[in-house]
């Protein structure tokens, strides 16, 4: 069923990124950054907009970089004002998310495009997203294998990480740095709107059965490559919008590890209770 | 009475004329602090005294308006850091984050630095050698969020000494542990005390642990306003300049020695 171009490179790409959201949603959510990547996503739509306006083919390129222009912003109104994180986080997506729809409205012949951005595309996924895909992918997980204990640390207490010599704040800016490339690249599968459920449900999913951290990495890793991947085939099969697939595939495999969690629980306890 | 490691001339902590304002209030008006070493200290003050600021100083997390900071007579920074170890009072941890106490313990230890990698057996094995005498090993599976006040307590403490500090920082260390685990904390700090022989500082607002654990006591309110031995600054005068005229200590149904402010 996989024969033509187009799906094996969506295939490919959904295997690569599935994996890589879940593994750095884990510390996405243990450091509670869901709604901060959600921002990202959307910032991404003012990214696509000012691309298609500056007449780029592929605005690759614009999105990432109005990406991490917003995540800068965010943190440094962070650091400079005493906004509240979620009010400068609400200010930045809706402001972000209104200056793309406008701009798009204004440019003649992209609102069709609108739509495959936001709810995601296999058809969209060109060889070179496969092989940035592939490239990212292997960054990253090299960079979070070298610095898994950093990172573990920092996610536990910033204190603790400060006063055993880690450097927080450029590790916190790398972070940032990773986890906005990862957003913006996985919005050609998923699409902007449900872009950061692929950072939250593998976590979760792998939350429910793991008993460790270890645990939760490899199953969160597992997965990820489960939900992109199945999400991919779904959306082929039936003709579906990508991303949603992706989702409910996720959702899927999360209560079914629920369920596992509770019957292991029940029975555990059964045991405990019998004579 | 065991050895104590002095270096003379050499303070564990030295403070001068520091000053911290944060927003509008004058939290630090000038503290100075002199902590000989290898001794268990306390550094007591009501809510809002600025011991929490304080020990944000001493660890680099906050820097000074004005004055200066030496440990074992250096500027703070990642070198003399090393040296320190530092006992939060509680973790700012998601339940999301099912980090086991073996893991977290792991961070810290050279030798198990590739816990990820490991098998369980061997990073307890090395964890083992280096927790002599602290009574992990029934926890080590389980998840740090899962934990109770006290055997978190337990676990901070053990991570911090993986790094054999010198001077050893516990923010409130008896906030949030009941009574017997507070006996079971002081015997905990004094053999460790005993055995690492470093420098302890306890910060806290509550006097009675103070009184029976603590050689020197430094009263913070801004400013270091009074120090001495404990019995010295349990005098009704000086805890009343640290703590306000309101305030007399008094024995209760603790037992003889435990003080609380009233």
């Amino acid at each position: 069923m996989f024969t033509e171009a187009y799906m094996q490179r969506a295939l490919v790409t959904a295997l690569l990124l599935g994996p890589l959201c879940g593994l750095i949603g884990v510390f996405v959510t243990a450091r509670r950054m869901a709604f901060f990547s959600d921002t990202i996503s959307h910032a991404a739509l003012a990214g696509i907009a000012v691309g298609f306006w500056l007449g780029f083919a592929d605005p690759t390129l614009p999105m990432v970089a109005v990406s991490l222009g917003v995540a800068a912003l965010m943190l440094w109104l962070k650091e400079k004002t005493d906004l509240l994180t979620d009010t400068i986080m609400a200010l930045l997506l809706s402001g972000s998310v209104a200056f793309g729809i406008v701009v798009i409205s204004l440019l003649k012949g992209f609102r069709g495009e609108l739509h495959r951005y936001l709810f995601g595309d296999i058809l969209s996924v060109g060889p070179q997203e496969v092989w940035l895909a592939f490239a990212v992918s292997a960054v990253v997980a090299a960079a979070v294998a070298v610095r898994l204990n950093a990172l573990t640390l920092l996610t536990a207490s910033e204190d603790l990480a400060h006063v055993s010599g880690i450097p927080v704040r450029r590790l916190n800016y790398a972070f940032v740095l990773v986890l906005t490339v990862v957003v913006a690249l996985s919005i050609r599968l998923l699409g902007i709107i449900l872009v950061t459920s692929l950072l939250v449900i593998p976590p979760a999913a792998a939350r429910n059965i793991a008993r460790n951290l270890r645990q939760q990495l490899v199953l969160a890793v597992l997965a990820g490559a489960l939900g992109g991947g199945g999400g991919v085939a779904l959306s082929y099969r039936f003709d579906l919008p990508c991303g949603p697939s992706i989702v409910l595939t996720s959702v899927a495999l999360f209560l079914v590890t629920l369920v596992a969690s509770r019957l292991r629980r029940a029975s555990g306890k059964a045991l405990r209770s019998a004579p | 009475m065991a050895e104590i490691r002095f270096h003379p001339g050499g303070l564990a902590i030295e403070s001068r004329g520091v000053r911290v304002t944060l927003g509008d209030t004058q939290v630090l008006r000038g503290v100075d602090l002199h902590v000989p070493r290898g001794k268990i200290v306390a550094l007591i003050g009501p809510n809002g005294s600025g011991k929490t600021t304080l020990l944000r100083c001493l660890l680099g997390l906050q820097k000074p308006d004005a004055g200066e900071i030496r440990l074992f007579g250096e500027h703070i920074g990642p070198k003399v850091l090393k040296r320190v170890g530092y006992v939060p009072q509680r973790l700012p941890l998601d339940r999301s984050f099912i980090l086991s106490v073996r893991e977290f313990l792991a961070l810290r230890l050279p030798g198990t630095a590739g816990w990820f990698w490991q098998s369980h057996r061997r990073t307890d094995a090395l964890l083992r050698d280096a927790l002599e005498g602290l009574d992990l090993e029934g926890i080590l599976g389980r998840p740090l969020s899962g934990l109770s006040g006290g055997q978190l307590q337990r676990v901070l403490i053990a991570s911090s000494l993986l790094t054999k500090p010198e001077l050893l920082l516990l923010d409130e260390p008896t906030a949030g542990v009941d009574r017997p685990g507070e006996q079971s904390f002081y015997e905990l700090i004094t053999e460790v005390h005993r055995r690492h022989k470093l420098t302890v500082v306890l910060v806290s607002h509550d006097l009675s642990m103070v009184y029976r654990h603590a050689s020197r006591v430094y009263a913070l309110n801004g400013v270091i306003c009074c120090e001495g031995t404990p019995e010295e600054v349990m005098s009704a005068d000086s805890l009343k300049q640290a703590y306000g005229i309101h305030v007399t200590p008094y024995h209760h149904d603790h037992g003889p020695g435990h003080h609380h402010v009233h």
